[in-house]
Parts: structure tokens; sequence; C-alpha cells
């Protein structure tokens, strides 16, 4: 019945935050006409793209997540009227941030699925999962999480020099 | 090269300021004036607000004037805007800052007697306060600036300013070497500056516009950002801090200067402001603007990055 499940060396975890009226509505679709997607991603679902902070996306990855996708209704088609058209700048603005410190922006994917676009969710949810399995884990913020206080140690010669004259 | 900096108009600003101080408390206009006095190391100037008009012959004006006056009428001291008309000593930089707080209903325009100071530079925060400015000591910001005349303020001395000569931009230029740089260089060159982070928050409380009652990085249910000074939670700190004074920051430096660990926390801001305008053609400035770029949008907004 099902088709045979290839294995692979590294799962992603993909965690995907959409709005409740649109995407999640998607992927709802998805689910009940039986489309296959890759068990990768961990759907959280908020009333809108306008309510997703930038932080969640830094929490995600904190905690473990290898990518993020952010989704939600097409640009006029808010339930809150202007909610996604907030959202748009501002991940604009985030992004260029990420970029800024170095965060690979491939690991991050915006979309926009409407409630009808079952089949759009899947391929979005499935290209994402690809292309972070193929990019690996990513190491940099769970270092960073598990690494321990730096600023406590004293391994700068400046900070060396100034603790010998005290 | 080092080029030395003329500020002999400073000693005419400071009797300029003066004057107007002790006229405008004398007749009443104004209850109290935040302005720079002389503080007790040789050259270094503080923050004073003075309400006699005895007082005013305290205020100076020097190139060690580096703080931000602003934020004195935002969050440490939000009892002086209630006690009726306020002056305050403003470069052009602050003047940003102040229309930034008034574009956000923090501050009344009509509540402030605004002295401009026309302004040739300021020392940078790692010098003695007695240095004589050149353009190795003056501060990065003001090698940017190109707004040393403040304009539509109450008063402004009469005082030709010189103009910038074409100082080495030091912010655009250590941008451009960062964005040069690959992914993984720029991420341990982030790791390595916040890792000198020890969470005082000097910087935020510095800073004009973190002026919330709670910030989100003090909320713990839930916990958005780890408080301690660890890794993770230095590095998300930062982040979010560029974040919410993305498209609001006006470019006073005041973070950079604060930080007690040198972290360049206004090269995240200036990045993030030079984004802001690419993106959105938007920019601090004197004029107050009711919508920043982040809280307006237009339905043409560029969505290329998003599937």
């Amino acid at each position: 019945m099902h088709p045979e499940k290839p294995k692979h060396d590294f799962e992603p975890k993909i965690i995907a935050f959409v709005c409740t009226w649109c995407t999640y509505a998607g992927a709802d679709l998805a689910g009940t006409s039986r489309m296959q997607y890759p068990p990768n991603v961990r759907v959280l679902k908020f009333p809108c793209t306008g309510r997703i902070d930038p932080v969640f996306i830094l929490k995600a990855f904190q905690q473990g997540a290898d990518g993020v996708l952010v989704s939600g209704c097409h640009p006029g088609d808010c339930h809150y009227i202007a909610g996604n058209f907030h959202a748009r700048r501002r991940f604009a603005a985030f992004r260029k941030l990420l970029e800024f410190v170095g965060v690979d922006l491939n690991r991050l994917q915006f979309s926009w699925v409407s409630a009808a676009e079952g089949g759009k969710w899947v391929e979005v949810v499935t290209e994402l999962t690809e292309k972070v399995r193929s990019m690996g884990p990513m190491v940099e913020f769970k270092e960073l999480a598990l690494e321990e206080q730096w600023s406590g140690a004293i391994d700068t010669p400046e900070l060396k020099e100034a603790y010998e004259q005290i | 090269m080092t080029q030395p900096i003329d500020t002999s108009i400073y000693a005419a600003v400071t009797a300029a300021i003066q004057g107007e101080a002790k006229r405008i408390l004398s007749e009443g206009q104004v209850t109290a004036i935040v302005g720079y006095a002389a503080a007790r190391r040789k050259g270094s100037a503080q923050p004073i607000v003075i309400s006699q008009p005895d007082d005013a012959q305290k205020l100076i004006f020097t190139p060690a004037c580096v703080n931000n006056l602003a934020v004195y009428l935002t969050k440490a001291k939000k009892e002086i805007p209630k006690t009726g008309k306020i002056g305050i000593v403003v470069k052009g930089c602050d003047l940003k800052a102040l229309a930034g707080l008034m574009g956000e209903s923090q501050l009344k325009r009509e509540n402030l007697y605004l002295i401009g100071v026309p302004c040739a530079g300021v020392l940078g925060s790692t010098i003695q306060p007695d240095t004589e400015l050149t353009s190795d000591s003056i501060a990065p910001k003001c090698t940017e600036c190109n707004e040393r005349m403040p304009p539509e303020c109450d008063f402004v001395p009469a005082v030709q300013v010189p103009v910038n000569q074409g100082l080495e931009k030091k912010y655009a230029a250590e941008i451009a070497r960062l964005e040069a740089l690959t992914p993984q260089e720029r991420w341990a060159y982030w790791k390595e500056q916040f890792s000198k982070c020890i969470k005082c928050y000097a910087c935020r409380q510095v800073c004009p516009f973190c002026f919330c009652e709670q910030c989100l990085c003090d909320r713990n249910k839930p916990q958005m950002v780890e408080t301690t000074p660890r890794p993770a939670g230095n590095f998300a700190w930062h982040i979010v801090r560029a974040m919410h004074l993305a498209g609001r920051c006006a470019g006073c430096a005041e973070c950079e200067r604060v930080c007690p660990m040198d972290i360049p926390l206004n090269l995240l801001n200036r990045k993030m402001a030079k984004e802001l305008k690419e993106l959105f053609e938007h920019e601090a400035g004197f004029e107050v603007q009711e919508k920043g770029p982040l809280n307006s949008f237009t339905d043409k907004d560029d969505q290329s990055f998003i599937k």
C-alpha cells in the first residue's frame, strides 16, 4: 500500500510557524486529501503571520531546529486585513540582520500558502526538508546553547594585562 | 593621516547657550533645562538639569559633551517632562532621536524648548576627555554626520559650523568589510564580539528608544531570551535589540559608547538603517514621522524571498 520509505542518515527538524486561517487550513487540506509530505515538519499554529515575532525563529534555532518555515495568507487575504503585510516587511528586515550575523538563509523559508493550496504546502515542505537535509544539521545555534559562559574566561591579551595590573 | 578638527566655534556656542538658558529660565519660559556641565575630571563633561537662572553659567559645550540628553526625557528622569516646558541642549544626532520619540508619541514638541548646537563633532568613547579633537579621536558617528546644524530648533547659536571635511566613514567601511566576508567568518566575528557581553544592559538603559516599561528580554513567562550572560542569551539579546531598533534608531551611537566591553553595537544599527533605506526608502531624520518602516507597509513591498 505505502510506497517504500527511503532511509536517510540525517533527518532534519523543521519548525513551521503557520497562520491558522490559511496555511494551517492548507496543511489540513493536504492531510485530508491524503497527500504525502515529510514528517520532519512540526507545525506551530499562530493567529496570523503578524503574530510571529522574529525572536520565535531565534528560539526555534536555539532549541535545535535545523530549518524554519514561516507561512501565511497571500497578500490581501489576511483575516486581520494587514497582518501579513506587516510580517512581510519585518521578515525582509530580519533576513538581512540574520545574514549580517552569518546565518545561512537557506535554512529559513517564507511562503504564502492559502487554504486551498494543499499541493503547494506539500511542495514547500518537501523542498525545504530536502534542502536542509543536504545542508546537514544546524550546528551554530546549538553550539551557542551548549557553550558555557564566555565572558568569565580571561583569554584575550588585553583582559589578561588588565587583570595583572589589579 | 591625522587631521585636526576645528572646534573654535565651541566657545561661542557655550556663551550663546548660557545666555539663552539664563533668558528663558528668568522669563519663566521653561521650568528646567537639560544640558552639559563641566565634570570633575579635566576637560570632561556630564549631563546636568538646571532650574535656576543663576545656574545657566554652568552650561558648557565642548568635544567631551558626548551624551544624548534625549534619554533624560523618556525613562530615567520620567518626572522631568511632567514639570512643564523643558529646555534641552541638542546636537543634530540627538535631535533625530527626539524627532523619533515625538513620532512615537513619547514627547510633545510644544512641551520642549530646543536649544540646538552647531556641532563639529565629539570625542570617541575610549578617548580621554581633554584630548584635542582630530580625525583619529573623533567619535565614529561624527565621521558620517552631515547634519551639523540642527534645524527647526527654538534657538540656535549664530555661528558658522565647519563642514564635514570628508573624513573616512568608519561604520560604512566596517560594514563593507564584514559584508565581503563569508557567512562563517561573519558568524565567528559576531560570536567573538557577543562573547564579551556581560549583560549589563547599559545599551538598553542609555537608548532613548528602549522605553518599554517591561522589556521582552526581562520576561520569564515565557522566557524568550535567556537572561544570563551565556552565549545563547547574549546572541539573542543583541539580535532582538537590533531588530527592535530597526527603523527607529537615530544613530546617536550611545549604545556603543556606554558598552563596557566595547562591542560594536552601532554597527548592527547602521547595517539595519542601511538595509531599511534600501528596502523601504526610510531614513531617520529631523521630520516627525508618525509611522516607521516596520509599522507601515505598501502592497508593493518586495517579496522576492517569499515562495
